[in-house]
């Protein structure tokens, strides 16, 4: 997709943009570079941790961070779940198309699910009118009560941000401690040349700010609520 | 907006904010609570000085390194059917983002925070253009609706106002008919912003860091308004200062930790996106994706002594414990980067002719150095550029004489002896209750803004009572 005219099809400045910078920096351009280890730096300030460890970091931290926590069992998600979206005030539902829906028999009758054949008009339309979104996490991170999904052709970008609540099913054993797992995971996966979703997002609970007077307001352009189904 | 934010004199922009007794309790409560909240998230890292140093190792490698890896993100981006741009001034970051929108026949515009867009001047270019442009987050549209009120903080640009001050801005420009609770302003912003998302054509944000080997850019928000900005519109137009880029998702992932514990006191902000380019079968995200990567004088302070300012992560921290920036409030710098990092950069983004006050703006208390979580020397570029200003003959005749005639009376401890006995009887007519009142140019300036205890008699000093021991003690 390139756009016809002036500066952009004339190029991007990028070598004189760059030799400026090696000039400034008093050498030749480089080349090759040898980057530093900087996790050896960072202390292990948590020790040893159990699974059951981590989900009560988590819970705490979600209480911190306005995001209810609900424990179930594959068994009763779908009951969870119906719960869940009847105390949103139910309304519509929207889901991502992971396959995990299916894997644990889950279904919304009525519900849309984001899909590609859709388009993007239908599926931004679709999040917008939902009240209510619910999605699969790829990682939960322990400390600072976060979620990482990544984007992909049944999951939209704005599927996380446009319905009113946002629901996240976290399986349990996807729990790690912190962003630096995730990190060093999803950086993995980069080095080994495997494409990434075109976006990642790490979601810590329902959208928020506190420009009015330091007051913190929950809920400002994303969702007004966000609740983690530990299963 | 550009980057100064207002062209009176340092001591008229002063005046005011000390006059402002609102703006004054605002700051002081903000920087009170952020100052807590930032030390017991950092606290909850562990080692934080061993974060910091890691903080400031990753800053400097990818400075000294800075053209390999901004040529390995503008490889990763193009490869993914991104655009990057190289812009060396602000006029030609702006004009390629005007020719893009223009390209594009596109009128409506969300934007998300942004500095490096102020300081380019966009929104201005844009609106000149005949675009509509509305800035999403809620503390910049605020400021917006009242008429492009300059921000003060460089996390909380409205901290400076009152929840009546919005409610007046919303009801005369958006017809609010709500009270002034912030939950119901914010709810309503939410209502219109949320319109506006749907029906625009491009969506502009900053970029927190960029990271090189992904092709991808990261923004760190709490308010979801940089990912709808990015997410809906067709075209994403990306903008960075040339500096905000890490070499891997790993040393993104320890400044993301150390940006979000020092700004807002948070592990992590509510969202912290990576995104570029859309991907074969996304159906939504940009259509056509450009990043804009701006030096506009950040070159020459590469390599330069004031190297290591380049190191910022915009964090605010530095504001936050500023005893200066407490009592004059952010519009007193006249920059639309305030407190202590704005002292260091704005002289060298903006030069001295308009700033070179700026650099005395401070205590040199060092807290700021203290707090800084990638280790940048403040209070020591502080002092560097007032050397540099007064090598250069900027400082005034006067001053120059005062402090000339200073530095005589300091350097001979004879004569300060003398001058010490004579202080206190001297200083009679121009005080007060123990305080001084009056007095020359250098000493008005010092008590406009603070207390200047007379000097105590010649008995009660210090140097009478250390010769009386010196005496008992038969020293
Ligand atoms: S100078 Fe340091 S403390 Fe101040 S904003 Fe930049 S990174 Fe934060």
């Amino acid at each position: 997709m390139t756009v016809s005219g002036n500066h952009h099809t004339s190029g991007n400045n990028k070598e004189a943009f760059l030799n400026t910078i090696a000039s400034k920096l008093g050498r030749e351009r480089k080349r090759e570079v040898q980057l530093p280890d900087i996790q050896s730096l960072l202390p292990d300030s948590y020790g040893s941790l159990t699974q059951d460890d981590l989900i009560d970091i988590l819970k705490e931290q979600c209480f911190f961070i306005h995001t209810q926590v609900i424990e179930s069992k594959p068994e009763i998600l779908q009951r969870t779940l119906d719960d869940l979206i009847e105390a949103n005030g139910g309304g519509s539902v929207m889901t991502s198309g992971d396959p995990r829906f299916a894997a644990y028999g889950l279904t919304f009758p009525g519900s849309f699910v984001w899909e590609e054949a859709a388009g993007r008009e239908q599926n931004i339309m679709r999040a917008e009118s939902a009240n209510t979104a619910v999605i699969f996490a790829d990682y939960a991170l322990a400390e600072s009560g976060t979620i990482v999904v990544e984007s992909r052709p049944d999951q939209g970008r704005s599927l996380h941000f446009l319905p009113a609540h946002y629901i996240a099913v976290i399986e349990k054993e996807r729990i790690v401690l912190r962003s630096t797992q995730a990190a060093a995971a999803l950086n993995r996966r980069v080095q080994a040349g495997e494409p990434l979703g075109s976006s990642i997002n790490l979601i810590s609970g329902p959208s928020n700010s506190a420009d009015i007077e330091m007051k913190l307001v929950v809920g400002v352009h994303g969702p007004l609520s966000a609740t983690y189904v530990l299963i | 907006m550009s980057l100064q934010t207002d062209k009176r004199d340092f001591s008229e922009r002063t005046t005011d904010g000390l006059g402002d007794s609102f703006m004054r309790n605002a700051v002081g409560s903000a920087q009170d609570s952020l100052k807590t909240r930032r030390l017991s998230a950092a606290t909850a890292l562990g080692d934080w000085e061993q974060w910091r140093t890691a903080g400031q190792q990753i800053r400097q490698h990818t400075l000294q390194n800075l053209d390999y890896y901004l040529e390995q993100l503008a490889g990763n981006i193009e490869k993914k059917g991104g655009h990057i741009y190289f812009a060396a001034t602000k006029e030609e970051a702006s004009s390629y983002i005007r020719d893009v929108i223009v390209q594009k026949q596109a009128k409506k515009i969300v934007k998300s925070k942004s500095m490096v867009t102020e300081e380019i001047e966009l929104n201005h270019v844009l609106i000149e253009a005949g675009c509509e442009l509305i800035e999403t987050d809620l503390g910049e549209y605020i400021l917006q609706m009242d008429d492009w009120d300059p921000p003060s903080h460089i996390v909380a640009p409205a901290l400076h106002k009152d929840r009546r001050q919005i409610q007046r801005v919303f009801t005369e420009k958006l017809d609010y008919t709500d009270d002034e609770s912030p939950e119901k302003l914010a709810r309503f912003a939410r209502k219109v912003l949320r319109q506006k998302f749907l029906e625009a054509e491009v969506g502009i944000t900053g970029c927190n860091f960029a990271v090189a080997n992904l092709g991808a850019i990261n923004l760190v928000t709490n308010e979801g308004n940089g990912d709808l900005t990015a997410a809906i519109p067709k075209t994403h137009i990306a903008v960075m200062g040339m500096e905000r880029i890490v070499p891997t998702l790993a040393e993104m992932e320890v400044l993301d930790n150390l940006l979000c514990r020092s700004a807002v006191g948070q592990k992590l902000t509510s969202y912290i996106t990576v995104m570029g380019p859309s991907a074969a079968g996304d159906t939504d995200g940009p259509e056509e994706f450009h990043l804009v990567v701006v030096d506009n004088g950040r070159s020459d302070i590469l390599g330069s002594e004031f190297n290591e300012a380049l190191q910022c992560i915009r964090c605010g921290a530095c504001l936050n414990v500023c005893p200066v920036y407490r009592h004059i409030g952010g519009h007193a710098y006249g920059s639309i980067y305030p407190g202590p990092i704005g002292a260091v950069i704005t002289p060298l983004l903006g030069g001295y002719d308009d700033y070179k006050e700026l650099p005395f703006a401070s205590s040199l208390c060092a807290a700021c150095t203290d707090v800084c979580p990638v280790r940048i020397p403040l209070h020591e570029q502080l002092i560097l550029h007032r050397q540099n200003i007064v090598k250069e003959n900027r400082t005034g005749s006067m001053e120059r004489f005062q402090m000339k005639a200073a530095g005589r009376l300091l350097s001979s401890p004879a004569l300060f002896g003398k001058t010490l006995r004579f202080a206190h009887p001297a200083s009679r007519l121009m005080s007060r209750h123990g305080r001084i009142v009056r007095g020359p140019e250098l000493i008005h300036g010092w008590i406009g803004a603070r207390d200047l205890s007379q000097p105590v008699k010649q008995q009660d000093s210090f140097r009478a009572w250390l010769d009386k021991r010196k005496g008992e003690s038969g020293q």
